[in-house]
């Protein structure tokens, strides 16, 4: 290497600038380049031992660049000698003479003395540690009626006494006095083609069993609304009225990562045994969620169950067909 | 260079632009759907899937739901709205419904159908839709005579929020009386509050209390404040003030009203205990305990356990604690309406044998006078390893729990007020343990100030202090070291909203840590390594001389 220009700024400052360049852009840059390229309403920070790993990288490789020739570092070294000797005058030596060791002090202080933050727990969100086996290939039967269902279904949509749950008998009241009677209240495709059919006198079972399906969803609407809504939200965002008090939030089911990476069996489970009911890896202390046996006999769970997928806009994730047992998991391959 | 350097600052410009994000919400982005027979029969199917089960199938506002809200949903029927930019009386217009479907109304159970805060949300079209079939349920709707975009009462020039401002409105809000609902302290206490009705089902209501902000239902800028005042609150006792208020005069109050706004909560999860030298002071009003700093414990429905209750009154109970050698004490500080002083354990709710739903209001004899106030204090008894803990809600058999009860009843009736209970599970009630366990001294104050003019009066909130010694020989005794993270949780009672028993507000676990005083050690190390540096730049600059 020939000549080693110092640059207009001079060695030390130039060495300076980039170290408060790199940093910045570690502490700040980075952060904001990840909120823009994931799309997430937040930055992304550095993490603190990554900050130290990168700052020791750039120290490095620093001091490699500076002391590469006895020239380069002594001009490096020029200015601190100068102002160490008095070449800017006494008050500015006696300045940085007294307020560096103030400084490493206030260092040291800062990491010995004894800090209070928040004791942070780690936690499993699908613990599968007590998920009994039974329940992973379980399906919801409600959603599939079988023939006798169906059949009972259009005897009663025919002598107009279709069976509903308690709940919603003051509306059915208020409903069965019209035109086309309480199903004449569903304006769903699925409803309005059973009840033209069923006026043609024969209807099919195919429309049949959809139409049941969608009478089975519309009360698992309502009792979500009543039951689930109030921590869960309306429309299942995990944002209902009374949401905001737990520290645990109530799960948000339109995220892609709950209600479709999980079988109906394990929302099944979740629902019957409530947060009590989860295992020591999954805080059950802290979670608000009802053990919804002791109040919620099984086929209102079913039908919640199709309203909740239904108002969430999901589908559950399907079982693995498995040869063998398999081992605890949720439908994961093996 | 120079190239270089604009280059750079172009690009992180650019950079800048997608990271600002606001969406407008409650104003529609595209052109307004076309009212069309079509658009009213896919707006029904809408209101089937997703309005139904609270708004009712006919809309009047009595679906399966609405018996447990409090507000109960609207009764469409009626074509009473209250929130709209339309004159007093006047129907809403097509907007106003757009605002009140995309952003809800935060502080009751109607929420955010706009797709871009909720995913499984309404798109623009689909808000349209529901909106013209909604305004079916009201014939004025059709009637061009009663058409609101020609009603739209006029927003005065925007004064902006000054402190002249704000005098002005603090003499308006004397004058005009908005006290007598509202209160002198604008908690909503005002001596009209009690005797409230609405127009739809003449039901109780509640003045807003207006240093809360998150629960205003139609937003808390001065520009919504005056939008209330321009358009009164219609079916409700809020009235409009465009005759008896000038403009001008309109934004001063509406700038006093925000004023009044408390600032965000604190909701750190940990609760520092200070150490203080001297008494413990038992008295609420002690000006000890404004130099000690607190947080804020969220408090939300009860709504794991039956009876279950999603209309709590209390959202909020602020907590300080100070210990010294002896005795460790916690300061409640909570916003109620009614001071509630008298129980009736008869009236209290039955839990019925078959589960049908939440608990409703109409359940319980809602009225001052039935229940007392209260509030609880839950510790584990036991110590556990990590962070395990008893279930929030009164732990279980295995893991109970200890909590202390100040009751407003036993304050009034100057007996201790303070009780030491002990719970195994939601089921087990509050058992008081035995009269020798009873180490909790308690005291609790219903403030009284003079917040708007000379007049003293109640302020609209409970003050109280319990406290207790460090460690007792009880085994069924929470015990307090320094140093270590204890949990507590929270419970609160407004008797006149019906609460007792399990309907209350609730908290969740936070954490109290009674702090240590910094070690001599902290400060001899800090002595040390200044004088270590200092001695290494002697060296050096002994060296550099030569």
């Amino acid at each position: 290497m020939s000549e080693d220009k110092a640059g207009r700024l001079g060695r030390f400052w130039s060495i300076v600038i980039a170290a408060v360049i790199i940093y910045g852009i570690c502490k700040w840059g980075i952060p904001l380049v990840s909120r823009k390229l994931t799309g997430l309403p937040f930055a992304l920070s550095v993490p603190g031992t990554l900050m130290v790993f990168y700052m020791t990288l750039m120290t490095a490789a620093l001091f490699i660049y500076i002391s590469f020739s006895e020239e380069r570092f002594q001009q490096f070294l020029a200015p601190i000698i100068k102002l160490l000797t008095g070449g800017f005058g006494a008050a500015p030596k006696i300045l940085v003479l007294i307020a560096v060791p103030l400084f490493c002090g206030y260092q040291v202080y800062d990491s010995v003395v004894p800090k209070v933050s928040s004791p942070s727990a780690i936690r499993i969100q699908h613990p599968s540690s007590n998920f009994p086996k039974e329940f992973e290939t379980l399906t919801n039967p409600l959603k599939e009626p079988k023939d006798e269902e169906v059949a009972k279904f259009i005897e009663q949509a025919k002598t107009g006494n279709v069976e509903f749950i308690a709940q919603l008998a003051p509306e059915i009241e208020k409903v069965k006095g019209d035109p086309d009677g309480v199903l004449g209240a569903f304006p769903t495709d699925a409803m309005q083609a059973f009840l033209k059919e069923l006026k043609g006198g024969n209807p099919s079972k195919e429309t049949a069993r959809k139409a049941l399906i969608d009478k089975r969803t519309m009360e698992g609407r309502a009792l979500y609304e009543m039951n689930c809504r109030p921590c869960h939200g309306d429309s299942t965002g995990g944002d209902g009225p009374m949401a905001d008090g737990f520290r645990l939030k109530p799960i948000n089911f339109t995220d892609n990562g709950t209600l479709e990476t999980i079988v109906e069996g394990y929302a099944f489970w979740r629902i019957t045994n409530g947060g009590r009911g989860l295992p020591n890896e999954a805080t059950p202390w802290d979670s608000a969620m009802p053990v919804w046996k002791l109040d919620i006999p099984e086929d209102w769970r079913y039908k919640i169950m199709m309203g909740e997928y239904d108002l969430a806009q999901k589908t559950a994730r399907q079982p693995e067909k498995a040869e063998g047992p398999e081992k605890g998991k949720e439908g994961e391959k093996k | 260079m120079k190239k270089i350097f604009s280059m750079l600052f172009l690009l992180l410009a650019a950079f800048c632009l997608p990271l600002s994000s606001a969406y407008a919400g409650d104003k529609p982005t595209k052109p307004k759907l076309a009212k069309s027979p079509e658009a009213v029969a896919k707006g029904k199917v809408i209101y089937f899937k997703r309005c139904s089960f609270c708004h009712g199938l006919k809309g009047d506002g009595d679906g399966p739901v609405a018996h447990q809200l409090f507000p109960r949903p609207r009764d469409f029927t009626k074509g009473l709205y209250k929130f709209r930019t339309t004159n007093s009386g006047e129907l809403p217009t097509d907007e106003n419904l757009f605002r009140t479907v995309s952003n809800g109304l935060p502080g009751s159970a109607m929420q955010a159908f706009d797709i871009d805060q909720v995913k499984s949300g309404l798109s623009e079209e689909e808000r349209w839709q529901v909106i013209y079939y909604i305004e079916t349920f009201y014939p004025d709707f059709q009637n061009p005579d009663f058409d609101p975009s020609k009603q739209i009462a006029k927003v005065p020039a925007v004064v902006a929020s000054s402190a002249d401002s704000i005098a002005k409105g603090k003499k308006l809000f004397l004058e005009n009386k908005c006290w007598e609902c509202h209160g002198k302290s604008g908690k909503g206490n005002g001596p009209n509050s009690p005797r409230l009705k609405d127009k739809f089902r003449a039901d109780p209501t509640n003045p807003a209390n207006l240093t809360r902000p998150w629960r205003f239902r139609a937003g808390s800028t001065a520009q919504d404040i005056l939008n209330r005042f321009n358009t009164g609150i219609n079916g409700m006792p809020m009235p409009s003030f465009v005759d008896s208020v000038t403009e001008a005069d309109r934004w001063h109050l509406a700038n006093y009203v925000v004023s009044l706004q408390m600032k965000p909560l604190n909701t750190d999860s940990v609760l520092r205990s200070k150490l203080v030298k001297g008494e413990l002071s038992l008295n609420p009003e002690d000006p000890s305990w404004s130099k000690v700093e607190g947080i804020d414990v969220r408090m939300t429905g009860q709504v794991i356990w039956r009876p279950r209750w999603e209309n709590p009154s209390i959202d909020a109970v602020t907590v300080k604690s100070i210990y010294n050698d002896k005795e460790i004490a916690f300061k409640f500080t909570w916003d109620d309406r009614t001071k509630d002083i008298v129980h009736q354990q008869a009236l209290e709710y039955q839990v019925p044998k078959d589960y049908v739903g939440y608990a409703s209001w109409e359940d319980v004899p809602r009225k001052a006078g039935n229940f007392r106030d209260s509030v609880a204090i839950q510790f584990p008894i036991k110590s556990y390893e990590g962070t395990k803990k008893p279930h929030f809600l009164r732990g279980d058999g295995a893991n109970p729990v200890n909590l202390w009860v100040w009751k407003s009843d036993l304050e009034e009736l100057k007996q201790p007020s303070a009780e030491n209970d002990i719970a195994t599970g939601p089921d087990s009630g509050l058992k008081a343990q035995d009269a020798a366990s009873q180490t909790i001294l308690g005291k609790g104050v219903y403030l009284k100030g003079k917040p708007l003019d000379d007049e003293e009066v109640d302020l609209g909130t409970w003050s109280v202090v319990m406290k207790r010694p460090l460690t007792t020989k009880n085994k069924n005794d929470v015990q307090f070291t320094q140093g270590k993270f204890i949990p507590f949780s929270l419970d609160a009672w407004d008797g006149a909203n019906g609460e007792q028993g399990l309907m209350m507000a609730v908290s969740t676990w936070n954490n109290v840590i009674l702090e240590a005083p910094v070690p001599n050690s902290v400060y001899i190390y800090t002595i040390l390594g200044i004088v270590l540096v200092g001695c290494l730049e002697v060296v050096i600059v002994r060296k550099l001389k030569k």
